[in-house]
């Protein structure tokens, strides 16, 4: 039977490699799901951005920032919920350095462009 | 026994043997040092086990077991301490004191953690360095002596003889005693070691009052005055001695008067005192009113029905909420290490603070240098330097630089001070024949100027930060020299000063390095981050000026004609059969096109706009990061340059990036705000209110930005987000 075990590895333990889990990363793909850049934008296309801001315009000037930032703030929270705030920014900006986020960026401006065409 | 492996027993044996036999102190004449029989030999022994043991071998082993012997302190600065006065005669006695100094160079010899290091060095250094330190304190304060006037005693016989009259052995007594007194300027507590509880008697003040005590200063003003006639070799050790005597310390304050010191000592404890209290304050608003175990738990509501759970009482407050919830959050986004600064003795970044009998005594020794020994030595130097004499070490060129920057800072002050000051009307004559700049005048001079700008070109290209920093701090003390002599009422000054000016902004090649020093910035240390933001705010100022003063200011462009190529290879194509025989030439005229140099007229706008680019932004903005550091002068630079990128050039859109605007007002609100006490504060909150104005009317304009906010733009964007439409571009014809 020996030979048997053998001859079917039976006898060798099995060794399972214990695969670490994956890192989440801010990378493209989470910043263009549907809570990442998307959401930014529809705020941007809805009416006034300020005012869906709740932001007062003249005269609070520094509580109107202290309220954008805030929102910033709640969306990166819920869009990678891991990193500092600071920390997420400095994430994202380099993320739009890559070939793919420049050419999805030109192409957001392009298309609140008068005369705009889809291509 | 430990010592015995960190040493050779034989060798500790011999260099033991030879301390013993060298002398002590005799309980027959009350305890006086007598010397040993054979100590000339002793010593003269001693040194050669340093020579051929410790150096040949590039080992340290020797200087340990005399360290360790305790040679300085207990046998060498008592013989030096009883050569007395009546000896001068006394061969024996010379002898054996130069034979003492011959020891003392080697001993006290700068010690660098750096470069390539043996075991052995590893071994030894920190003991040897803290040995040093023993050595400058008992050098510095001996008891019954003054033991650097004995060594200036040991080189004043070569010192006096007319130059060709000196032998080589002259020449190198005189070597000694100098590089001893630099060593003994260059020694300090090393920052990592156990402190001896020596820092004040070694400290930097400790060392100009044993100077001029011992009249140091009066060798070194006498040598560096008349360099050139009965010295020559020695200007490079001159330079070092004074580089490590004025290395960090602050100009500014070295000519205020005992009085305003005291005040501005008063006025910074109370001003330290108040934002003390600010802070507090801030604190005590957001501290919670009740213990610690009062158990709050609130839960932010967020939009789709989400809630974020936080405890704290305080976390009811504005804000403060969202602040905790980041605050609460682990990881830390990796940093890129921190390129170790080293604090090495060349390094002039390190702020060092003086009392105030040095203060004074330091300020008369630079007076007198500026009068007499400046333009000499400086003049010297620059010679040597573009001969690219052997005596020259790298470090000798940054030292160079930074001497000309401190000591033109210096002269500024004077001046400033003197003119501050009322003068009787008798002495209204001499007054005006010293108001003229020709003290400095050595380091104004065309010469000068190529040797700095070429040095600066080297040191960017070869990513030398230390020496570039030396070259800005150099040139920006130029610009404001030659500002200020534009100012002056004598007419001399103000047409070389109109010349001078010219000059340096006739070349574009010295605008583009400027703009490329200041976007290139990236982790070199505040001390460079704060050299070249003083020097592109003060050039860009200066340009601004000068080109609206003459407004056909023309500049030399070197530009590739690319279109002159074009053509001519236009040419050489129809007509290549014909011209086979003038290839040869026509690949000159080719090299010719490719680099021409044509002046056109200077056009400030455009200048000005190549400094708002997204990487001087960034660089700027690194600087403000230090904001609760900066002096008023320096958040001063900060504002105005990015009001000029936000209301003059038109760039504000690459100031709206997220972190931006949140550093931006980080330094306004909050806890963390700049202090109402600083000046500049005022002007700064104006600022950030009128962009934040603008930012916001932005937003409903372009609400495109919401998104764009969080990246740097991209070149093809930014017009259109500033004005709404496409840049209009010409096509090529």
């Amino acid at each position: 039977t020996d030979d048997n075990d053998d001859f079917l590895g039976l006898n060798e333990e099995v060794k399972i490699a214990k695969k670490r889990r994956p890192v989440v990363k801010l990378d493209e793909d989470r910043l263009l799901r549907a809570d990442g850049i998307p959401k930014l934008r529809t705020i941007a296309r809805s009416s006034s951005v300020t005012r869906k801001l709740r932001m007062k315009g003249k005269g609070h000037e520094f509580s109107d920032i202290a309220r954008l930032l805030n929102f910033y703030q709640l969306w990166l929270d819920g869009l990678f919920p891991r990193a500092k705030f600071a920390d997420g920014l400095q994430l994202i900006e380099k993320v739009g350095h890559s070939k793919r986020m420049q050419v999805m960026r030109k192409e957001w401006i392009d298309e609140g462009k008068p005369g705009y065409i889809r291509p | 026994f430990v010592k015995a492996q960190t040493v050779d027993p034989e060798v500790r044996a011999y260099v033991y043997s030879l301390v013993n036999a060298l002398g002590g102190s005799s309980a027959d004449e009350d305890g006086r040092y007598v010397l040993g029989d054979d100590a000339l030999a002793c010593l003269r022994d001693l040194k050669r086990w340093l020579k051929l043991y410790d150096e040949k071998l590039n080992r340290l082993d020797v200087a340990r077991c005399l360290a360790e012997a305790k040679l300085v302190g207990g046998d060498i600065l008592p013989i030096l301490a009883c050569w007395s006065e009546d000896g001068k005669n006394d061969r024996v006695k010379s002898r054996v004191a130069l034979a003492c100094l011959e020891l003392l160079v080697p001993l006290t010899w700068p010690l660098e953690t750096a470069g390539e290091m043996t075991v052995n060095h590893h071994r030894h250094t920190p003991y040897l360095q803290q040995a040093q330190v023993l050595y400058k304190a008992g050098i510095l304060s001996w008891d019954n002596c003054s033991i650097l006037r004995q060594i200036v005693r040991i080189g004043l016989p070569s010192i006096a003889l007319p130059r060709d009259e000196r032998t080589s052995r002259d020449d190198g007594i005189i070597k000694l005693v100098l590089y001893f007194l630099r060593n003994v300027a260059v020694i300090r507590q090393i920052p990592n070691l156990p402190n001896q509880g020596l820092d004040m008697v070694v400290s930097r003040s400790a060392t100009i009052d044993a100077f001029v005590e011992q009249d140091v200063f009066a060798l070194l003003l006498t040598m560096c005055s008349n360099i050139g006639d009965d010295f020559n070799l020695q200007d490079v050790v001159l330079l070092e001695i004074l580089f490590n005597l004025i290395k960090g310390i602050d100009v500014s304050k070295l000519w205020l008067t005992k009085l305003q010191r005291a005040d501005a000592n008063i006025s910074e404890l109370t001003a330290s005192l108040a934002t003390e209290k600010a802070m507090e304050r801030a604190n005590k608003k957001t501290a919670p009113s009740r213990h610690n175990r009062f158990g709050t738990m609130i839960w932010v509501k967020r939009e789709d029905h989400k809630t974020t759970a936080l405890s704290g009482q305080e976390n009811i407050l504005e804000n403060k909420a969202l602040f905790n919830m980041d605050k609460s959050k682990k990881w830390n986004k990796p940093k890129t290490k921190d390129k170790d600064i080293q604090h090495t003795i060349h390094d002039f970044n390190r702020f060092e603070d003086i009392t105030d009998s040095a203060t004074e005594q330091l300020r008369n020794f630079v007076e007198e240098f500026l009068d007499s020994g400046f333009n000499p030595l400086f003049t010297h130097l620059r010679k040597a330097i573009e001969r690219e004499a052997e005596r020259l070490l790298d470090v000798n060129y940054r030292q160079f630089f930074y001497g000309v920057s401190w000591f033109l800072e210096a002269e500024r002050t004077r001046r400033t001070k003197n003119k501050n000051e009322k003068h009787p009307a008798n002495l209204a004559q001499a007054y005006t024949e010293a108001e003229s700049y020709s003290l400095v005048a050595a380091v104004l001079n065309q010469e000068t100027f190529i040797l700095l700008n070429r040095y600066m070109q080297n040191a960017l290209d070869s990513k030398e930060w230390q020496d570039l920093n030396a070259c800005m701090r150099c040139f920006t003390q130029i610009l404001l020299t030659v500002q200020e002599m534009a100012a002056s009422p004598l007419e001399d000054d103000q047409e070389i000063a109109e010349n001078i000016q010219n000059r340096i902004f006739y070349e574009e090649t010295t605008h583009d390095r400027i703009v490329g020093i200041l976007r290139g910035y990236k982790d070199q240390g505040f001390g460079y981050l704060d050299a070249c933001t003083e020097l592109s705010h003060t050039f860009l100022r200066m340009l601004e000026r000068y080109s609206k003063e003459n407004a056909d200011l023309q500049i030399r462009s070197k530009r590739r004609a690319r279109q002159k190529k074009k053509d001519a290879q236009k040419e050489q194509e129809t007509q290549a059969d014909e011209q086979i025989d003038e290839d040869d030439s026509e690949r000159e005229d080719m090299q010719e096109a490719v680099k021409v140099s044509k002046e056109r007229k200077f056009d400030f706008n455009r200048f000005a706009n190549k400094f708002c680019t997204q990487q001087s932004i960034n660089t700027f903005v690194a600087f403000l990061n230090y904001y609760k550091e900066l002096n008023n002068e320096q958040l001063k630079r900060a504002h105005r340059f990015f009001y000029r990128a936000a209301f003059k050039q038109d760039s504000a859109v690459l100031l709206y990036r997220v972190d931006i605007i949140a550093l931006f007002y980080r330094t306004v609100t909050g806890p963390d705000a700049l202090s109402p006490a600083v000046p500049m504060t005022k002007e700064w909150t104006e600022f950030t209110k009128q962009l934040f104005k603008k930012l916001t009317r932005k937003l409903d304009e372009r609400p495109e930005l919401l998104v764009e906010m969080l990246f740097s733009k991209i070149n093809s964007t930014t017009f259109y987000l500033e004005y709404g439409h496409d840049k209009q571009t010409t096509s090529a014809v």
